[in-house]
């Protein structure tokens, strides 16, 4: 194992380059539509579920409300691009920094909160932003949702096929991959790092912890306002029952299946998640049984998630327990 | 005004079922400290329980309540036995998840056992409206049903306080709520003592299902995620433990509900239930409760 790291690390660049290539090919390669479809929807919940491990998994706030941040940017997307014909491209960061901004909303109330509290605000933000996405008929088009958003443009391919808007999850997620990179080997990432593993150390080493929270809410809303934008034209259907809360769960079970506080870990929680619901589509409701049961048994083999590491403070589980066991014994024979 | 005042009285009653699922709620959370996302789907189970009641023998209230409470309790010790027992020193996302997980476990396995469809419950309490009137041109409706449903939740939450304060296991559960390792030492079954609380505000739910089932006149398979998240922020508006604030906060909510609809429109119900949540929590983070972190 430690031969095939060293190798990696020696050929990091050209690893790098070929992953890249095949993940381009992938399309090509695949027999059929459907299959493409199913890339499509891994690359995106990859993107989505990477977005939420970053409020969760690295500063180790639990939110639950990202399916609103989703919404959002899939609402800019499909209410500007149908009224006004703004294209794709523009309004992709829009969307972004609309979510972002929002995101900076949420996080205002959640500054003073903790644990469960922050969650239940999250969450019910979510719900706010689902209930009024129905009701407000004028833009998002109420419970008809919105119909027929146009396609990007992308070099003159017809990306109404999945084989060619494949690409474009491709790029968000490759981009998106190596921004986030980048932020947490920068100061900012060190800090929310800093954050998960003791907020009130972090503080009194001088890190602004109110400004390091909300910026880590602004960052991960911004990419699932990204990914949002990106998913309208794809299903080229909205409508709110798209984004409800269980929406929200199904990508925090994608983090927690994969691993939070690792990059690698959406990316594997989501292609299992996909690829289990979506191959066993003939079991219809036994499918989502089949789904609940792997998170139950996730969490008590494995809670650190398939990528995380077992040393992770997100695991805690068995190691904590082993050493408090120990520990209650030996006071116990000391008593 | 008359319309006012009339959703003053639907709120209350609203608001009774609201308090008792909270009072559930904070059952579960004060005595097994972990919060749990599979409420819903218990509510559902024990409203299922009750209808089978009254399909096989026929409609009997107390009867019903009982197979409400009963078949709540059950689940509640699968519930504990799968979500809480091994995680207590874990991370608390990890429970969380399981709980989640949990609840679509049930949901989906209700929708293949019983089918998706909703299901009607008629006609368990009489009709009857009495006009009960305020001065001159004013007048309050009050249904039967309404009655009957603050009247349970009355005598339920009285129950339970005199269980609470009044029996040794009551005792033993305030015990554990407040600090784990004291009842340990103390001599007292932690484990099974939580597995007591959290089967005991599982009953609750159920009965707070069935309640709101008699009150819609239907069981949905669908709609308990939306009652479950009622329950969490009655019980986060009442300090997340406190069992009469816990009831106040549902109170609240339901009154804030139903005042909220008539300004407005009826889809914003959920919008203002939120709304008041997230400004409480912003303007008192510790919700109602007079300090931080008080107990059962």
């Amino acid at each position: 194992m430690s031969k095939v790291k060293e190798l990696f690390n020696k050929y990091q660049a050209l690893a790098y380059v070929v992953l890249l290539a095949l993940l381009c090919a992938v399309p090509f390669i695949l027999p059929k539509a459907v299959y493409v479809r199913y890339a499509c929807n891994i690359l995106m919940y990859a993107t989505l579920a990477g977005s939420l491990n970053i409020i969760n998994g690295y500063s180790g706030q639990t939110c639950l409300g990202q399916a609103g941040f989703f919404a959002i940017g899939a609402y800019t997307m499909a209410a500007l691009s149908t009224k006004f014909g703004i294209s794709f491209w523009l309004l992709l960061p829009f969307a972004g920094i609309l979510a972002a901004f929002v995101g900076f909303l949420v996080s205002l109330p959640t500054l003073k909160l903790k644990g469960i509290y922050l969650s239940i605000v999250t969450l019910g933000a979510s719900e706010i932003i689902r209930i009024i996405a129905q009701t407000w008929t004028p833009v998002t088009g109420g419970a008809m949702g919105i119909k027929q958003i146009p396609y990007p443009e992308l070099f003159g391919l017809d990306t109404f096929r999945p084989k060619y808007y494949y690409f474009i999850f491709l790029v968000i997620g490759v981009v998106f991959l190596f921004v986030t990179k980048r932020v947490l080997n920068s100061r900012v990432g060190r800090s929310w790092i800093a954050i998960r593993e003791d907020e009130i150390a972090a503080k009194s080493l001088g890190v602004q912890t109110s400004f390091y929270k909300s910026l880590n809410f602004m960052y991960g809303a911004f990419w699932a306002g990204v990914v949002g934008c990106a998913y309208a034209p794809f299903v080229n259907y909205i409508e709110a029952s798209q984004f409800s809360t269980d929406t929200g769960f199904n990508v925090l079970a994608m983090i927690v299946i994969g691993g939070q506080g690792t990059l690698i870990g959406p990316i594997v929680g989501s292609t299992i998640v996909t690829l289990l619901t979506e191959t066993l589509r003939f079991l219809e409701s036994w499918r989502y049984v089949i789904y609940a049961v792997l998170i139950i048994a996730m969490m008590w083999l494995r809670p650190q998630g398939i990528a995380g590491a077992s040393r992770s403070i997100l695991a805690g589980g068995k190691i904590k327990r082993k050493k408090q066991a120990e520990g209650a014994e030996g006071s116990a024979t000391n008593g | 005004m008359e319309y006012f005042l009339n959703q003053l009285v639907n709120g209350l009653c609203q608001g009774a079922i609201y308090a008792l699922m909270a009072i559930g709620y904070s059952v579960i959370v004060g005595v097994v400290g972990m919060v749990t996302f599979t409420y819903g789907e218990i509510m559902m189970i024990g409203a299922f329980g009750a209808y089978y009641v009254f399909q096989f023998i026929g409609i009997n209230l107390p009867v019903a309540l009982l197979a409400a409470f009963a078949s709540s309790f059950l689940l509640g010790i699968i519930v504990y036995k799968l979500c809480y027992e091994r995680f207590f020193n874990a991370p608390r996302h990890i429970s969380l998840l399981c709980t989640i997980g949990f609840s679509m476990l049930i949901k989906n396995l209700v929708q293949i056992v019983f089918g998706p469809e909703t299901k009607p419950v008629l006609n368990i309490i009489d009709n009857r409206t009495f006009t009960i009137p305020l001065g001159s041109a004013i007048s309050i409706d009050l249904k039967l049903l309404q009655i009957v449903v603050m009247i349970l939740v009355v005598v339920l939450a009285v129950t339970l306080t005199l269980f609470f304060n009044r029996t040794k296991s009551g005792i033993a559960l305030r015990a554990v709520s407040q600090n784990k390792d004291a009842a340990y030492l103390m001599g007292i079954n932690v484990k099974r003592t939580a597995m007591l609380g959290n089967c005991i505000g599982c009953g609750f739910g159920g009965v707070a299902g069935i309640l709101l089932a008699i009150y819609y006149y239907s069981i949905s398979t669908t709609t308990w995620g939306g009652f479950s998240m009622k329950a969490f922020s009655a019980s986060v508006l009442g300090g997340l433990v406190d069992l009469r604030m816990s009831a106040l906060g549902g109170l609240c909510i339901g009154i804030v509900e139903n005042l909220g609809i008539t300004i407005s429109s009826a889809t914003f119900r959920d919008v203002f239930a939120f709304g008041f949540l997230i400004i409480m929590l912003v303007l008192r983070p510790q919700g109602f409760a007079s300090k931080k972190g008080s107990r059962v």
